[in-house]
């Protein structure tokens, strides 16, 4: 899940490229008409299935899978914008299937066509974006939390299972320019506000407000803002805390085991709460294979497939049958299979309207600028 | 015969006149019209939708994106800052490649092109792979960051963290628009007529007025053009506050970006960019004035 361009420049290309080819796919789908018959266009995240999964299916289904990649929500929704047809599935996060939704681009699932959704736990199902799970299915996700150096966390006597070691100043006085949080003003926000004790979605300006001074109070301790740079940085140990996502602290943490460091990285999920990135399989309307696009979603629902995919990136799984398919050392692992508790205390994040974003604009703005 | 030559005069001026009304003027254009509407629903694709003609639910333009950049003085406080750091970036610039520019226009011919070249190589790595290279000689456990906190122990000082710091972000901004400054400087320097120098010494001037009174004026058209060459592309930089600062490194190119890449407010972000657009025209506008009455005297 190491991404070695920054969100910026992904974005910019995608957006480049979009306006540049919009029709790509098509093209694509014609040329491989001709070859095979049954061709399912994937648009997914990048690193975000087995190669041995994607095989297992074109066998099984005898056609072809085709993926297009996009890194971010944003990136994915702006393609589409720009013209991109032919995706006869997408893997979009909670807040862009929103959007999806909202723009009447998706094709209606056909339940009956996916015996295996069964499969999936019911905390999962039934999301706000998506009540009665009509145009997505649960793939995978991912959890915003705590990343950590576990032999400082222990030289250095700080709990890992609290938000208050990225706020408080008392912790963060012993760690100070070795934290990063993420240069996301939601996740942020989000984390700020389930450390003082609202909701991640709070929308109450007054709370955003004991949210931001909280932020700034904290900032003159921390490093960076940083959404993918601290993956390496706390591989090789620059960094002893830092605030990320569970797929990229799993890919760190690996990292920092197979160079033989003398520390490890682990992550945990703080007692407050954390933020919740659950992807979903849609069906876009400008594909064309709507039935094959339905095997293959039942296919990724079967326990086995689902599995796969959390041993390569450690993804979390709402699968319930994929359990006796995962590593072993993956099974207890709670920000892979959560317990109820712990599920209880996971939100997603919903979008905000423009005058909202506006404001929350301004007060990055400032925590910046302070 | 004197029309024909206007003619000429027009058919070649003509593909550049065309490439800035495409490229500069229009996008403008473009940007000053998002800039009076509200930002869409689903993002910044919103005022693309009134072209079709579904003006009927809000064609309505609004003032609301400037009455909220000029409500706050926390973005005039971005645009101070980002002039702050272009200034100090552009005047070390400036000391350092005055004297290697001088160096390259007074050496033998055969090093003067390859010394050029020098200058010139690092373009020939990607940026920002240039920019990604500074993290790791300025992380915290590089050789670089043990050497200068061991010198500091010595004297019994604490230690610093280079990277992510506003020291790191001048760095970068330094070593990558260097080479902006030091060409202009030399193609400038590169001209001066010696003899200027020989005549000055002959009538009793020292190394320093020599200098002060020869080499200096004749050059400042240079550093003029040298200056705008550094102090522009700095303002508008967010690739390098991005990657090496801290948590305080905000420039206005990086508020722009997240105009549109991350809140999706293109109103915003195109008042934003107007703004910095209008202070660039007047800052460059200075500079050619300032330029201009020294030209006269080369």
């Amino acid at each position: 899940m190491i991404d070695p361009l920054p969100r910026w420049v992904r974005l910019s290309l995608a957006l480049f490229f979009a306006l540049a080819a919009g029709c790509a796919p098509q093209q694509d789908d014609a040329m491989h008409d001709q070859a095979a018959a049954r061709i399912l266009q994937l648009f997914n995240w990048n690193n975000y299935i087995a190669p041995e999964t994607i095989e297992r299916f074109e066998a099984q289904c005898d056609c072809h899978v085709e993926q297009d990649y996009f890194s971010d929500n944003e990136e994915m929704l702006a393609k589409l914008a720009a013209g991109a047809t032919g995706y006869d599935l997408i893997v979009p996060t909670g807040n862009a299937l929103d959007t999806l939704i909202r723009q009447g681009v998706l094709i209606p699932l056909d339940k009956a066509l996916l015996p295996n959704l069964k499969n999936i736990h019911p905390a999962y199902l039934k999301t706000r974006f998506d009540p009665d799970n009509r145009y997505s299915v649960p793939y995978a996700y991912t959890l915003t939390l705590l990343g950590f150096n576990t032999s400082k966390m222990r030289e250095l006597d700080l709990p890992v299972d609290t938000w208050a070691v990225i706020f408080e100043p008392e912790y963060l006085q012993k760690i100070k320019g070795r934290v990063t949080v993420l240069d996301s003003p939601r996740e942020l926000m989000a984390a700020a506000l389930l450390y003082l004790g609202y909701a991640a979605n709070d929308q109450d300006e007054a709370h955003w407000n004991q949210a931001k001074e909280l932020i700034i109070r904290a900032k003159p301790y921390w490093a960076a803002f940083s959404n993918t740079s601290y993956i390496r940085e706390i591989a090789i140990g620059d960094l002893w805390v830092v605030h990320g996502y569970s797929n990229d602290l799993f890919q760190a943490a690996l990292d920092a085991q197979k160079t033989g460091r003398h520390f490890t990285i682990d992550y945990a999920i703080p007692k407050q709460g954390a933020v919740m990135s659950l992807d979903s399989m849609v069906l876009h309307k400008s594909g064309k294979h709507t039935d094959l696009a339905h095997q293959f979603i039942n296919f990724m629902l079967d326990g086995r497939n689902s599995a796969e995919l959390t041993n390569l990136i450690g993804s979390g799984n709402p699968n319930r049958d994929a359990k006796s398919f995962i590593k072993p050392e993956l099974v207890h692992n709670k920000v892979i299979f959560p317990d109820e508790d712990t599920l209880s205390r996971l939100e997603m994040i919903t979008d905000l309207d423009h005058k909202q974003r506006r404001v929350l604009s301004r007060m990055w703005t400032e925590i910046k600028l302070r | 015969m004197q029309t024909s030559s206007r003619l000429v005069k027009w058919l070649i001026s003509a593909p550049p006149l065309a490439f800035l009304l495409i490229f500069f003027a229009a996008p403008s254009l473009i940007m000053i019209f998002t800039s009076f509407r509200l930002p869409g629903e689903f993002g910044g694709l919103a005022p693309v939708h009134i072209l079709p003609g579904n003006a009927s639910e809000d064609s309505g333009l609004t003032i609301e994106t400037y009455r909220f950049f000029f409500s706050d003085f926390i973005y005039f406080e971005i645009f101070l800052k980002s002039f702050t750091v272009a200034a100090l970036t552009t005047v070390i610039c400036i000391a350092m490649a005055y004297p290697l520019a001088l160096l390259i226009a007074r050496s033998g011919k055969k090093f003067r092109n390859l010394m050029i070249m020098l200058v010139v190589l690092p373009f020939a790595s990607n940026f920002l792979i240039r920019i990604y290279a500074w993290m790791i000689i300025l992380g915290p456990e590089s050789a670089l960051s043990h050497m200068i906190n061991n010198v500091l122990a010595v004297f019994g000082m604490a230690p610093v963290t280079l990277l992510f710091s506003p020291f790191a972000v001048l760095i970068g901004m330094i070593y990558v628009h260097l080479p902006f400054m030091i060409l202009p400087l030399y193609t400038n320097l590169e001209k001066h007529d010696p003899i200027l120098l020989d005549a000055a010494q002959d009538l009793g001037a020292n190394r320093w007025q020599r200098f002060r009174y020869v080499t200096w004026p004749q050059s400042l058209p240079g550093i003029f053009s040298g200056s705008a060459l550094v102090f522009i592309p700095v303002l508008g930089m967010f690739a390098i506050p991005d990657i090496l600062g801290g948590t305080g490194d905000i420039m206005i190119g990086n508020l722009i970006k997240d105009q549109f890449l991350g809140t999706r407010d293109w109103p915003f972000g195109s008042t934003l960019s107007i703004m910095l657009t209008l202070a660039v025209l007047c800052i460059a506008g200075l500079f050619s004035w300032l330029a201009k009455p020294v030209t006269r005297i080369t």
